[in-house]
């Protein structure tokens, strides 16, 4: 497909924004769905044998990691762009 | 039956000697420069694809036989992903009318063939310098004033941990009586075995010895950036398979890494730079599989390492699409250009996909044998942390990074968009492709690994596609509710390398103030006592040379004059190119001496 013609393409996709967003929960939830039959075969961390072990430890992990980083760690290591002077 | 090997670093060695002769018409002529930079590449991946198994071409170099050709499975797979990743980066590259970026790309990618044929220390050491060199003058390829200064602390860093190399291998030689390169057991370690362990971990990038790589990988030149991230690094990795299998605290020090360059990469704004936090976290799932030592974990980090050198690759291919297109690669001026660069977009995601581990593309059959190695060797801790990195590495390099450069979140960017030529494009593809087909079928992949495991890992059950994608769609999750926070601005993160630069300036303050007393002192005793007698002296010789010498030196005056604008010339202060003579003098003389000697 051309430059343009993906181009345009994904431009009206974005104005889709809303059904993508649906799109998106309704995987997650699917997702955890099919996670029940389909739990962990061999667990290793003791907690994954429930189901939607990976979805919880994935948002947790993701959003402490975000904050914590972003509002209390960069504070204090973050210096202008030219600190070095190059 | 001998049957010979062809040394991969051969032909890239000869093109680097070649390109600097070639006629300007010739050189100028983009399908004739591309399809003379992928001779070599071909011909080492033709070279590797039919060799058998066995020790070829050593030869006798200060009183020692080297071995230039130590061809194992384990060699075999390092040299043919290296081949394979030589091949994508000559494509992209093609366009480069500079005859620098070809000259060291070559001498580079020669050094890390060399090193993975290497069939002792010896050997290692001459290629890793060789490597270092080539990958210094790659940095300075971009040919800015930034990038003139990082090439410089990458040289340092690299010299450093060459000379850790190098103190180890000849303390080694010492005890041992020979240079050979086998794996040491961890129980009966000795001094000299940490020196050579420092020394590859200063390349692996093990934190905190990592700070080289963040500084000078995003100021790196756009092709060459592409074949940085693979050879310094894997070379590493190869080097610690072989020798250092099973020790433990490089399982430890490998998920630091993991999970340190995921930390960095989630704050970071320079998108070359989150992907060179994101070669420090994978290179730690390699590092740590190769610390674990079982024969699943150490396949693991080699179908790592294999992946890894695929993805990253395209991943700086399409954020160099980026810098070329836009001039610059800071997300907080990028944006929206999926619009304006859509096939940047989709290969870039393609690599995104593939590091993030999300099945279909190679991360998934790669990752995920590491991580499930490490559990079945009862490391819980450990694979807990390649979890975590994991889900990190979705958020910077899957989301974050792709959102703020390609779609919204914050004004788009407006400015010219220069063309990008289509042979960025093909390059792109290629690897894209390549790491399609592997997620898919992962034989493809797993049928070159050379350790034999009892236990044949399988990722396409559905209990580990459904895992994949829970774990990534609720870090996806985490990224949308957190989306106004983690937006980057435009700030540096101070990094070990902080440590680095305060030794060097202490360093260069403790040289200099010495050196300037001595100077301040010298010139003071010239100005009184020197210059007075030289002026006498000139007084008295001035009768003479007028009279007599004049008319005979005349001529040799002025070939003394030629001479010292040739020399003038040469001796222009800048340290890269003084660099760049001892370089070319270091290799004639090493020629010289393997010729006669």
């Amino acid at each position: 497909m051309s430059q343009n013609g993906l181009g345009e393409l994904l431009a009206k996709w974005r104005d889709n924004r809303k059904t993508w967003k649906i799109i998106f929960f309704v995987v997650l939830a699917v997702l955890l769905v099919l996670n029940v039959p389909f739990v962990t075969h061999h667990p290793h961390f003791g907690l994954d044998k429930y189901p939607g072990f990976f979805a919880g430890f994935g948002l947790v992990v993701g959003l402490g990691m975000v904050i914590i980083m972003k509002k209390i760690i960069q504070p204090f290591i973050a210096r202008k762009e030219d600190y070095y002077g190059d | 039956m001998e049957i010979s090997f062809y040394h991969p670093s051969v032909a890239f060695l000869a093109l680097a000697l070649l390109v600097p002769f070639i006629p300007k018409e010739q050189w100028m002529n983009k399908a004739f420069r591309g399809a003379l930079a992928l001779l070599p590449p071909f011909i080492a991946l033709a070279s590797i694809m039919t060799i058998e198994p066995g020790m070829y071409g050593a030869i006798g170099y200060l009183d020692q036989a080297l071995v230039l050709g130590r061809v194992d499975k384990l060699s075999i797979v390092f040299g043919q992903v290296f081949a394979v990743i030589a091949v994508a980066g000559a494509i992209y590259g093609m366009h480069v009318e500079d005859r620098g970026h070809y000259v060291c790309g070559s001498l580079y990618v020669a050094g890390g063939f060399g090193c993975v044929f290497a069939g002792d220390l010896l050997t290692v050491f001459l290629f890793w310098e060789l490597m270092s060199i080539g990958s210094t003058f790659l940095i300075w390829q971009a040919r800015t004033k930034e990038s003139v200064g990082a090439g410089f602390r990458y040289f340092m860093y690299h010299t450093v941990g060459g000379l850790f190399l190098l103190a180890g291998l000849l303390l080694k030689f010492k005890a041992t009586g020979s240079f050979a390169f086998i794996g040491v057991e961890p129980g009966a370690a000795q001094l000299y075995d940490w020196l050579i362990l420092i020394g590859f971990c200063v390349n692996a990038a093990v934190v905190p010895l990592h700070a080289w790589l963040p500084d000078a990988y995003p100021r790196a030149s756009i092709g060459g950036a592409v074949y940085m991230c693979a050879f310094t690094t894997k070379t590493a990795v190869y080097v610690l398979c072989r020798g250092f299998a099973g020790w433990e605290v490089l399982a430890i020090a490998g998920t630091c890494m993991a999970v340190f360059g995921v930390l960095y990469a989630c704050i970071e704004n320079n998108a070359r730079r989150i992907l060179s936090y994101h070669i420090v976290s994978q290179v730690g799932y390699m590092v740590a599989g190769i610390g674990i030592g079982t024969a699943m974990t150490l396949n693991g980090a080699i179908a790592h390492a294999y992946a890894h050198i695929l993805y990253k690759g395209l991943l700086f291919m399409g954020t160099g699409c980026l810098l070329y297109a836009v001039g610059t690669a800071k997300l907080d001026k990028l944006g929206g250009l999926a619009y304006r660069l859509p096939w940047v977009m989709v290969w870039y995601m393609v690599a995104a996909l593939s590091i993030s581990g999300m099945p279909l593309f190679n991360g998934f059959i790669s990752k995920t044998m590491t991580i499930a190695g490490a559990a079945e060797a009862h490391h819980t801790l450990l694979a807990l942390g390649m979890e975590i990195a994991a889900v990190g590495t979705f958020i910077s390099v899957g989301i974050k990074l792709p959102y703020f450069a390609f779609w919204g979140g914050k004004r788009d960017y407006v400015g010219e968009i220069k063309p990008i030529p289509v042979n960025m494009y093909v390059g792109m593809a290629l690897t894209g492709l390549l790491c399609i087909a592997q997620g898919v079928y992962p034989d493809m992949l797993y049928r070159y690994l050379p350790f034999a495991s009892d236990y044949s890992f399988n990722p396409w059950t559905i209990d580990k596609v459904i895992n994949s994608g829970l774990l990534l769609g609720f870090s996806g999750l985490a990224f949308y509710l957190t989306r106004a926070i983690i937006t980057p601005h435009a700030k540096l993160n101070l990094d070990f390398d902080w440590f680095y630069r305060l030794i060097g300036r202490v360093v260069m303050r403790t040289l200099c103030w010495p050196v300037s007393k001595v100077d301040d002192f010298w010139t003071e005793v010239y100005r009184t006592a020197g210059l007075r007698s030289l002026i006498g002296m000139g007084d008295g010789t001035s009768w003479f040379d007028k009279k007599g010498i004049d008319t005979v030196v005349d001529g040799s005056a002025y070939t003394v004059r030629n001479i010292g604008r040739a020399g003038a010339k040469v001796q222009n202060a800048s340290l890269q190119d003084y660099l760049a003579y001892a370089a070319v003098l270091g290799l004639g003389i090493f020629a010289l001496v393997w010729y006669f000697g």
